[in-house]
C-alpha cells in the first residue's frame, strides 16, 4: 500500500548542507560587523545610520528566515502566510503613524 | 464476524506537516507580539529622540555585539543539528544541540552582567537614580527592561525546549524519520535570534 510508504518516509524534503549553514553564518556575521561599524564610527550620520541599521537588520532577518528557517525550500504557504503577517503589521504601523501625525 | 479495519495512520498520530504549520502559526503570533512592542518603541522614540540617545549611552555596545554573535552562532548549530539528524547522525545532532544550549547560557550570563550593572547604577524602574531621570530616559529604560526581559524569557524557554528534544533524541522518539519536534525547536530558536536582530540596533546602536 502506498500508505505504508508514506508513513515510513514522512519527510521527503530538501536537506541543507553543513556548508550552506556555515556560509549563512559568515554572511550574518559580516552584516553584524557592518552595522556595528557604521554605528560606532559613523556617528555624525545620525538619521542615516538608523535607517541603515534597520535595513541591515531586515536583510539579516530575511537571511535567517530563508536559510536557517528553511523558508526558501519549504512550500509556498509559509512564505505567503509570512507575507500576510508582514502586511498586517504594516497596516498597524501606518495606522499608528497617521494617528501620531494628526494629533495636536 | 471479524471486522478488521485500519485507519490511515493507526498507531502513530504523527503528522509532520500539521505539526510544522502549527508551530509557524504560533511564531506568527509571536512576531505580532513583539511587533506591537516595536511600535510602542517607535512612537516614544520619535517623541523623545534626544533622551533615547542619551539613555542608550548607558548600554555597552560590545556586550551587545558579543551577544549578537553568540545568538547567530547558536542559530547555526541548531540548524546543523537538524541536518545531522536528517543524515542519521543522532550523536552529532545531540552534540550540536548542547552547543546551542551552551550559547543560550552564555547569552544569559552576559545579560545578567548587563542588567546587574544597571541595577548598581539604580537604573531599574523604581530605583532612586531612575526616579531622578527625565521622562524620556525613563521611557527608554522601561522599554529596555521589558523588551530584553521578554526576549530573555524566550531564550530560557527555547533552551528548555531544546533540552526536551535532546532527551527525546536519546530515547529515540525523535529520530531520522520523525524529526519534526527538533525542527520546531529550531524554528523557535531562530525566532529568538530574529527578535534580537532588531533589538540590538534599536537599543544599542543609536549613536
Amino acid at each position: 500500500m502506498s500508505n505504508k510508504d508514506h508513513n515510513s518516509e514522512p519527510h521527503a524534503e530538501h536537506i541543507s548542507s553543513y556548508r550552506e549553514h556555515f556560509g549563512t553564518w559568515v554572511g550574518l556575521i559580516l552584516l553584524t560587523m557592518m552595522t556595528v561599524f557604521i554605528s560606532v564610527f559613523g556617528a555624525d550620520l545620525r538619521t542615516l545610520s538608523v535607517a541603515t541599521a534597520l535595513l541591515i537588520a531586515s536583510v539579516k532577518a530575511l537571511v535567517v528566515g530563508y536559510y536557517f528557517m528553511h523558508l526558501k525550500y519549504d512550500p509556498a504557504i509559509y512564505r505567503i502566510m509570512m507575507g500576510i503577517v508582514m502586511a498586517l503589521f504594516t497596516v498597524f504601523l501606518v495606522m499608528v503613524i497617521f494617528d501620531y501625525l494628526t494629533r495636536n | 464476524m471479524n471486522h478488521t479495519f485500519t485507519l490511515p495512520n493507526s498507531g502513530h498520530n504523527y503528522d509532520a506537516k500539521a505539526s510544522k504549520l502549527g508551530m509557524w502559526l504560533f511564531l506568527y503570533t509571536e512576531l505580532l507580539l513583539f511587533g506591537g512592542l516595536f511600535l510602542v518603541y517607535m512612537v516614544y522614540r520619535s517623541l523623545n529622540e534626544e533622551a533615547f540617545l542619551l539613555a542608550s549611552f548607558n548600554l555597552d555596545v560590545w556586550m551587545g555585539t558579543f551577544n549578537t554573535v553568540v545568538l547567530l552562532t547558536s542559530s547555526m548549530t541548531v540548524a546543523m543539528s537538524i541536518t545531522a539528524l536528517q543524515l542519521g547522525d543522532a550523536k552529532k545532532s545531540i552534540m550540536l544541540l548542547w552547543l546551542t544550549i551552551a550559547a543560550a547560557l552564555i547569552f544569559l550570563v552576559v545579560k545578567y552582567f548587563e542588567w546587574g550593572a544597571k541595577f548598581e547604577h539604580g537604573l531599574f524602574p523604581g530605583m532612586d537614580h531612575f526616579n531622578t531621570l527625565p521622562p524620556g530616559e525613563r521611557l527608554y529604560f522601561y522599554l529596555y527592561f521589558f523588551m530584553t526581559g521578554l526576549h530573555g524569557l524566550h531564550v530560557i524557554v527555547g533552551g528548555i525546549f531544546i533540552g526536551v528534544v535532546i532527551h527525546k533524541i536519546k530515547n529515540k522518539s525523535v529520530n531520522k524519520n520523525r524529526y519534526q519536534l527538533l525542527e520546531n525547536s529550531g524554528l523557535y530558536w531562530h525566532l529568538v535570534d530574529l527578535i534580537w536582530i532588531y533589538l540590538f540596533p534599536l537599543f544599542y546602536l543609536i549613536h
